[in-house]
C-alpha cells in the first residue's frame, strides 16, 4: 500500500495527576506534562513497523488543536513518521469534529488504511474512529490487539468483551488500536536531529471546508467528590445499622 | 525485670520476642550483618520512646533504634550478645502536620519516604529526598544516616532537608527542636549533632522537613559515554548550558545494565549495548521548553555525546528510572557482593575508578566491578561481584582486603570512606584509620558528653 495516516492527540501525561482549574473551566494544563495519547502513540508504532516490513510507502501523521500540538508531530516524525500535518484550531475539538477534519484529510492524501488509537485519555469518548468510518463509507475494525496486511485486505484481531475476535477489512479501512497492540519505541537523539528536517505542514481548520460540530458544549469542570474513608464494622448486625444510619437501606 | 517494663510501656501491642517476628528486624537485606535481642519494642509515641530510653539508661541496657532495615552498614542490627534493646519507629508512622506556605511538614520517624513525598504532593509541593529503597526507608533513618539518593545534585543530601528535630536524648529527656525556621543563629546548631549519628546520640523520633514548590515538568534521557570522564566533562558542559536546572545525573555502566536486563526479564533498554558506561539525567523542565532535550541536541552536534534517547512521556522516564533502581537488586541475584561507598572531588571521579580498579582486580582477578553513581556528588557506590563461579564465602573473606585497597586510593584523592550509607558496624575501624586524631577525639568528646553511659546504639561509628 501507499499510506498510512495516523492521528496524534496531544494529552496531559497518563502518569500525571490531572487537576481541575479552580474557576472550573477546564483542566489544568499550565507547566502539565504533555504527551501524545498513549493509544496514539501505539497507532504510529504500529504503522512504522507496517512501513518497515515493506508494505507501506509513507507514514504521515496528524494532529489537530493550536501551535504546541508541533511537538507531539515532531515526537512522531522522530519515531519515523515521513511527514506531518497540524490542522490548527483554538476552539475545542469533539469527536465529530475530529472526524470530518479527518475525512476531509483522507480525500486530500487518499491514504489506505487509517490507524488512531481507539480513544484520547482526555475525553475518552472512543467515537472519532468509528464517525470517521461511517463518513468514509470504508470498513472499521476497533479495538484491534493485532493486525497483518495481505494485499488489499486486513486481518485484524479485536479485543471485545467475551475474549478475542478476528475479522478481516478490504482496505481502505480504519483501524483503532487498544493497549496490546505493541510497545512504542524509545525516540532516539539523532532521529530528534533528523525530525526537525521533515516537513510539517499547518493548515487552518477554517480553511478545510468543513462544519464544526456544534452538538456538545462544555459548560464547567468539578473535580469528582472526595471518596469518604471506608469503616471496618464488627458483623452482619453492625452493617446493617451502619447503612441504616446512612439511611442507605 | 526491664523486658516486663518495657512491655508495659508499650503494651500488648508493641513488642515481640517471637523468633519469626524478629528474624526481619535482625538480618540486613543483603544478609551480611545478623544480631540477637532481648526484646523489640515498637512505641507508639514519643512519650514512650522516651520511657522505654529512661529505662535502658536507669538499666544500663544498650539500644538500637531501627527504622525500615534497609541499611548497608549493619547500624540498625543489635550485636550478638542478646542483651540489647531493638527500637523499632515503624509504628510511629503519622504525617503531624503539612504547612505549604511555609514549605515544612512534620512527621513521625517512622514515616517511609514515599509518603512523606506523598504527603508533599497532595498539597502541590515537592520533597526532593529519593532513593532506591523509598517505598520501605523510614526518615528517621534516613535523618540518621544523612541519606543523600538522587537529588542531591540540586537539593543537598538529608541534612539539607531537615529543619527541625524531635529527639528522646539517651537519658530519656525528650527535646523537642522542631522549629521551622530557615534562619536561626541562636547558639549551636544542636539538631545537626543528631543527624548522620547512627542513633548513637540518641533517638530521633519527629522531624521538621523542608518542602518545595512542585516541580512542573521533568525531562529524563538516557545518555551514552565513553568513560567516567565523559560523564563529568559533560555533567560540567550541561550545568553551564541550562543554568544548574539539572537534578540527577547517575553513572551507570554496562555491567550493571547487562545484570538488570538478565535478572530482570520485563526491563527493557533503549539504547545500543555497545557502549561501556551510560548516564542517566534528569532536569527541570519548568516552562515546557524541553531544555534537556535541545542541550542535548547541541552536545550532540558538538560532537560531545554519540547517542542518547529521551523520554517522551513519564510512562518512559520512570521505566528508566526502573533500572536504575534495580541494579542493587540485580547484583544481589549475581552472587555475593562487596560495596564500597565512598566519595571523591568530582572531577576526579575518573582518576578514581581507574586506579581502584587496578588495584582491586591485581589482588583478586575476575572479580566483576560494578561502580555506579551520583557523579554530581562525587559519590561512587564501588561495588564488586565475586568472580563468576567461584565460592561467595571465600570471596567474602576478601573483604577487610579489598576494601583497604579502595580506601587507600579514596584517601589519596581526599575522599571519603562513607558518602551516603554511613558507618555502622562495618566501617568502624576504617572510621578510625581515615580521620584524624583530632577529628576522632571532638567526636569521642561529643558521644561521652550526650551518652556517658554508651547505650545508644553501642558498637556502632564511633
Amino acid at each position: 500500500m501507499d499510506k498510512i495516516l495516523v492521528g496524534l492527540k496531544r494529552v496531559v501525561d497518563y502518569n500525571v495527576r490531572v487537576r481541575v482549574k479552580s474557576d472550573g473551566s477546564g483542566v489544568e494544563t499550565d507547566g502539565v506534562k504533555m504527551s501524545i495519547n498513549p493509544f496514539d502513540e501505539i497507532a504510529l508504532e504500529e504503522a512504522l513497523r507496517i512501513k518497515e516490513r515493506g508494505d507501506a510507502n509513507e507514514v504521515i501523521v496528524v494532529s489537530i488543536g493550536n501551535n504546541d500540538a508541533q511537538q507531539q508531530l515532531r515526537t512522531g516524525l522522530a519515531m519515523g513518521a515521513d511527514r506531518a500535518i497540524l490542522v490548527e484550531t483554538a476552539n475545542h475539538v469533539d469527536s465529530l469534529t475530529g472526524a470530518r477534519v479527518f475525512k476531509a484529510l483522507i480525500d486530500r492524501e487518499n491514504p489506505d488504511l487509517v490507524i488512531l488509537g481507539k480513544q484520547a485519555i482526555d475525553d475518552d469518548n472512543s467515537q472519532t474512529g468509528q464517525m470517521l468510518a461511517a463518513l468514509w463509507n470504508r470498513p472499521q475494525a476497533t479495538f484491534a490487539s493485532n493486525l497483518s496486511i495481505v494485499g488489499q485486505k486486513a486481518t485484524v484481531t479485536r479485543e471485545v468483551d467475551v475474549g478475542l475476535e478476528i475479522v478481516e477489512v478490504d482496505l481502505p479501512a480504519v483501524i483503532t488500536v487498544d493497549l496490546r497492540m505493541n510497545e512504542p519505541r524509545y525516540v532516539k537523539l539523532p532521529d530528534i536531529m533528523k525530525a526537525k528536517k521533515k516537513p510539517l505542514d499547518q493548515v487552518l481548520l477554517g480553511d478545510l471546508n468543513i462544519e464544526e460540530a456544534t452538538g456538545i458544549k462544555q459548560v464547567v469542570f468539578e473535580p469528582p467528590s472526595e471518596r469518604q474513608k471506608g469503616a471496618m464494622v464488627d458483623d452482619v448486625a453492625g452493617l446493617v445499622a451502619a447503612l441504616k444510619d446512612k439511611g442507605l437501606i | 525485670m526491664l523486658v516486663d517494663d518495657l512491655k508495659s510501656i508499650v503494651g500488648p501491642e508493641g513488642w515481640t520476642t517471637d523468633p519469626g517476628d524478629l528474624q526481619p528486624h535482625l538480618t540486613e537485606w543483603r544478609d551480611i550483618w545478623t544480631g540477637k535481642t532481648l526484646v523489640m519494642v515498637s512505641p507508639a509515641s514519643t512519650r514512650e520512646v522516651a520511657s522505654i530510653v529512661r529505662e535502658c539508661h536507669k538499666a544500663g541496657t544498650g539500644v538500637v533504634p531501627q527504622g525500615g532495615n534497609t541499611g548497608l552498614c549493619g547500624g540498625a542490627i543489635p550485636d550478638q550478645s542478646g542483651n540489647q534493646v531493638l527500637l523499632s519507629l515503624s509504628r510511629m508512622n503519622a504525617v503531624r502536620s503539612v504547612s505549604p506556605n511555609d514549605h515544612s511538614l512534620v512527621v513521625d520517624a517512622g514515616c517511609t519516604l514515599a509518603s512523606i513525598q506523598e504527603a508533599a504532593q497532595q498539597v502541590d509541593r515537592f520533597f526532593p529526598l529519593s532513593l532506591a529503597a523509598e517505598g520501605s526507608c523510614q526518615i528517621g533513618g534516613n535523618l540518621s544516616t544523612n541519606a543523600g539518593g538522587i537529588n542531591v545534585l540540586r537539593y543537598g543530601t538529608a541534612r539539607a532537608q531537615a529543619l527541625g528535630l524531635e529527639v528522646v536524648l539517651p537519658d530519656g529527656t525528650i527535646w523537642d527542636g522542631l522549629r521551622s525556621l530557615r534562619k536561626d543563629t541562636s547558639g549551636y546548631d544542636l539538631k545537626q549533632l543528631f543527624i548522620g549519628a547512627e542513633g548513637t546520640l540518641g533517638v530521633i523520633t519527629a522531624a521538621c522537613l523542608r518542602l518545595y514548590p512542585s516541580v512542573k515538568g521533568l525531562q529524563t534521557a538516557l545518555v551514552s559515554v565513553d568513560s567516567p570522564d565523559g560523564a563529568v566533562a559533560l555533567l560540567a558542559d550541561l550545568r553551564h548550558r541550562m543554568s544548574d536546572q539539572l537534578q540527577a545525573f547517575e553513572l551507570i555502566p554496562d555491567r550493571a545494565i547487562r545484570y538488570v536486563l538478565r535478572h530482570f526479564p520485563s526491563a527493557r533498554f533503549p539504547l545500543e549495548p555497545t557502549s561501556p558506561w551510560y548516564v542517566l539525567m534528569e532536569s527541570i523542565n519548568s516552562d515546557g521548553n524541553e531544555q534537556l532535550e535541545h542541550q542535548l541536541l547541541a552536545c550532540l552536534d558538538a560532537g560531545l555525546i554519540s547517542d542518547a534517547i529521551v523520554a517522551k512521556n513519564k510512562g518512559e522516564a520512570d521505566a528508566l528510572w526502573g533500572i536504575r533502581h534495580a541494579i542493587s537488586e540485580a547484583q544481589k541475584k549475581e552472587g555475593a557482593s562487596l560495596k564500597h561507598d565512598i566519595s571523591v572531588p568530582v572531577g576526579t571521579i575518573g582518576d578514581f575508578i581507574r586506579a581502584a580498579d587496578v588495584a582491586v582486580t591485581r589482588h583478586l582477578p575476575g572479580v566483576r566491578v560494578v561502580a555506579f553513581g551520583h557523579v554530581g556528588d562525587g559519590n561512587v557506590h564501588y561495588n564488586l561481584s565475586q568472580p563468576a563461579g567461584t565460592d561467595p564465602a571465600s570471596f567474602l573473606a576478601q573483604g577487610e582486603a579489598l576494601a583497604s585497597l579502595v580506601y587507600e586510593v579514596v584517601a589519596g584523592l581526599g575522599g571519603s570512606i562513607s558518602a551516603e550509607h554511613g558507618i555502622g558496624q562495618a566501617k568502624r575501624a576504617h572510621l578510625l584509620q581515615y580521620r584524624s586524631a583530632t577529628e576522632i577525639h571532638l567526636m569521642r568528646t561529643i558521644k561521652a558528653a550526650l551518652d556517658p553511659e554508651n547505650i545508644m546504639n553501642p558498637g556502632k561509628v564511633i
